[in-house]
């Protein structure tokens, strides 16, 4: 019997589904409800608030280490997202596929903190090894390269977002067809204007959704950033040293919600831009079919 | 990725034999980070995290997996990956965060154990939700079930809508089409989600950090804790052991399902 043969079992499902969703949610829910409350968790008396949030808006290390993570975000991104790009492209085109899967999913099954232990002794001992080479050199051109700074954890973050970004980029590249690509070369088109001007415009969506990711990405990843960053701190791990420090005060509340409500919103638009743009093209198709009375 | 990946993860070995000094390590040829990690209790809750990670697993397994059937045999085509999205949505939020919120729910005052309490369920709170084992996997069904939904959406693909009638009209059960020809066809993807979950329970310390109690320490909190008493040559030998752990389960995967059927469905 099918779903759509017993409607009632159809829709359990569907309650199923929703619920699960919910359960993964409510903790963040239920965050985000604590930290309006002027009383904090586990008052007997819910008194709503902004308060909270007010507060993070005046915590000069906060707002520094705010500006690092955008920084650090866009860095990656810019450099994450091309190379995903151009990953994809490689493994469409690849016969042999098993090397570009390892290595572009691997990173995806190594924990975040045996993957941040590995580089953090990596970089150290690369750094090492050009202070070596520069005093050979008798320059200290080579001192800082890879002592651990915003490069070492751009290099990290990268090697983090890389296999969600070529995911993303390819479940979009999945719906375009490369017979379109020789017709524009065969029509004269070079090898970049037959992509930017035929194959781009098809797959952006894909490319837009994995920029968003990696920002997301970035700005709540904690682990290796806080291995590899050096001296800056970025949003999430001042966070997470007032949590580790204090415990849950009310201000990490807000701040936890506020990273939950940026994650959320930025999400959302994409499901509902995906969601409408998938309709007017649905509506232009319908329009293209309808046959023309004259 | 070669260069800052598999180099990376590969030199983890080489750097495991290397001499312990006081901040630092040098140069060297010594096992004594494996007798360390091997001969101490540190094999013992190695081995106990992987029996946790094991059960992690099978509750994503059971909870998650029909979810994916039924995205993939139910809903029509345009809406299936409307609806894998929502299952993004508590992934896009900060796991650390995820985590440390869990903490008010399952504690001894929080969400759960109040409810349970007002609705006259239990009179006494239950304990055994945090600071144990439990509380472990509780946190690693909430942070990785979302990936055996992905794994199995696009291991789903291999399953094609008519082998579901194919069944119906043979009268075949949901327990032998489940175990006939629903896994034997998705198994690449589950097996990879599988993997996953396995390797990550041993490896994100932050879960029993947060939610586990005295015993529960797992690879990546040794690691963790092992940089933080500057024994880095320990670090890079658990580090290695994931590597190696992670190596042989992908290998039989492969050996098994070819994994790179995981991918077939995008192009």
């Amino acid at each position: 019997m099918n779903d759509y043969a017993n409607i009632w079992l159809h829709r359990l499902k569907w309650t199923y589904l929703l619920l699960v969703v919910l359960t993964l949610m409510t903790p963040v829910i239920y965050v985000m409800y604590i930290s309006f409350n002027a009383n904090g968790f586990g008052a007997n008396e819910y008194v709503f608030t902004m308060e909270w949030y007010g507060l993070i808006f005046s915590d000069e290390l906060l707002i520094g280490a705010l500006r690092w993570t955008l920084m650090l975000a866009v860095v990656v991104t810019v450099v994450t997202v091309p190379m995903a790009l151009l990953a994809a492209k490689y493994y469409k085109a690849a016969d042999n596929k098993l090397f570009p899967v390892f290595l572009l999913l691997a990173p995806l099954f190594v924990p975040p903190d045996i993957l941040g232990s590995a580089l953090l002794v990596f970089f150290k001992n690369l750094n090492f090894a050009f202070i070596w080479f520069g005093d050979q050199m008798r320059t200290s051109l080579f001192d800082s390269w890879f002592r651990l700074s915003f490069l070492t954890a751009t290099i990290g973050l990268i090697i983090y977002t890389i296999p969600y970004s070529f995911v993303v980029i390819l479940i979009t590249m999945g719906r375009y067809r490369p017979e379109q690509t020789e017709a524009a070369r065969a029509c004269g088109a070079n090898g970049w204007r037959a992509f930017w001007d035929i194959e781009f415009p098809q797959i952006r969506a894909g490319v837009f959704s994995a920029c968003s990711f990696t920002v997301i990405l970035v700005f709540n990843e904690y682990t290796r950033t806080s291995l590899l960053k050096g001296g800056f701190d970025t949003f999430t791990t001042v966070l997470i040293s007032q949590m580790l420090n204090t415990g849950m005060s009310e201000q990490s509340y807000a701040m936890s919600a506020l990273v939950s409500f940026i994650a959320i919103a930025v999400i959302g638009s994409i499901i509902l831009a995906t969601m409408l743009r998938a309709e007017t093209l649905s509506r232009v198709a319908r329009a293209k079919a309808e046959p023309v009375m004259s | 990725m070669v260069l800052f990946f598999a180099l990376p993860m590969a030199m983890t070995v080489v750097f495991s034999v290397f001499e312990r000094t006081m901040f630092w390590m040098e140069p060297g040829f010594t096992l004594f980070a494996y007798e360390n990690f091997f001969f101490s209790a540190r094999l013992t809750n190695f081995l106990n995290s992987m029996k946790y990670s094991l059960i992690s697993v099978v509750i994503c397994f059971v909870f998650g997996f029909p979810i994916a059937v039924f995205i993939r045999k139910s809903l029509p085509q345009v809406a299936q990956h409307r609806v894998v999205l929502l299952f993004i949505l508590p992934f896009m939020v900060s796991e650390i965060i995820r985590v440390f919120a869990l903490r008010p729910v399952l504690q001894r005052n929080g969400l759960i154990n109040s409810t349970l309490m007002d609705l006259g369920i239990i009179d006494e709170p239950i304990t055994a939700l945090i600071y144990t084992h439990t509380g472990v996997v509780i946190g690693e069904v909430l942070s990785f079930l979302p990936f055996i939904v992905f794994s199995g959406f696009l291991a789903m693909e291999a399953v094609p809508k008519y082998i579901f009638e194919v069944c119906e009209d043979f009268g075949v059960g949901p327990w032998r089409r489940f175990v006939d020809v629903i896994l034997p066809l998705a198994a690449p993807g589950i097996f990879a989600g599988s993997v996953f979950i396995f390797v990550n329970g041993l490896g994100v310390a932050l879960l029993p950090n947060i939610l586990g109690g005295a015993g529960a320490v797992n690879a990546g909190l040794i690691a963790t804790q092992a940089i933080t008493a500057l024994d880095f040559p320990l670090a890079m030998a658990v580090s290695a052991i994931m590597m190696a752990t992670l190596m042989t389960l992908l290998w039989i995967g492969h050996r098994l399902f070819d994994l790179t059927k995981i991918l077939s469905p995008l192009g």
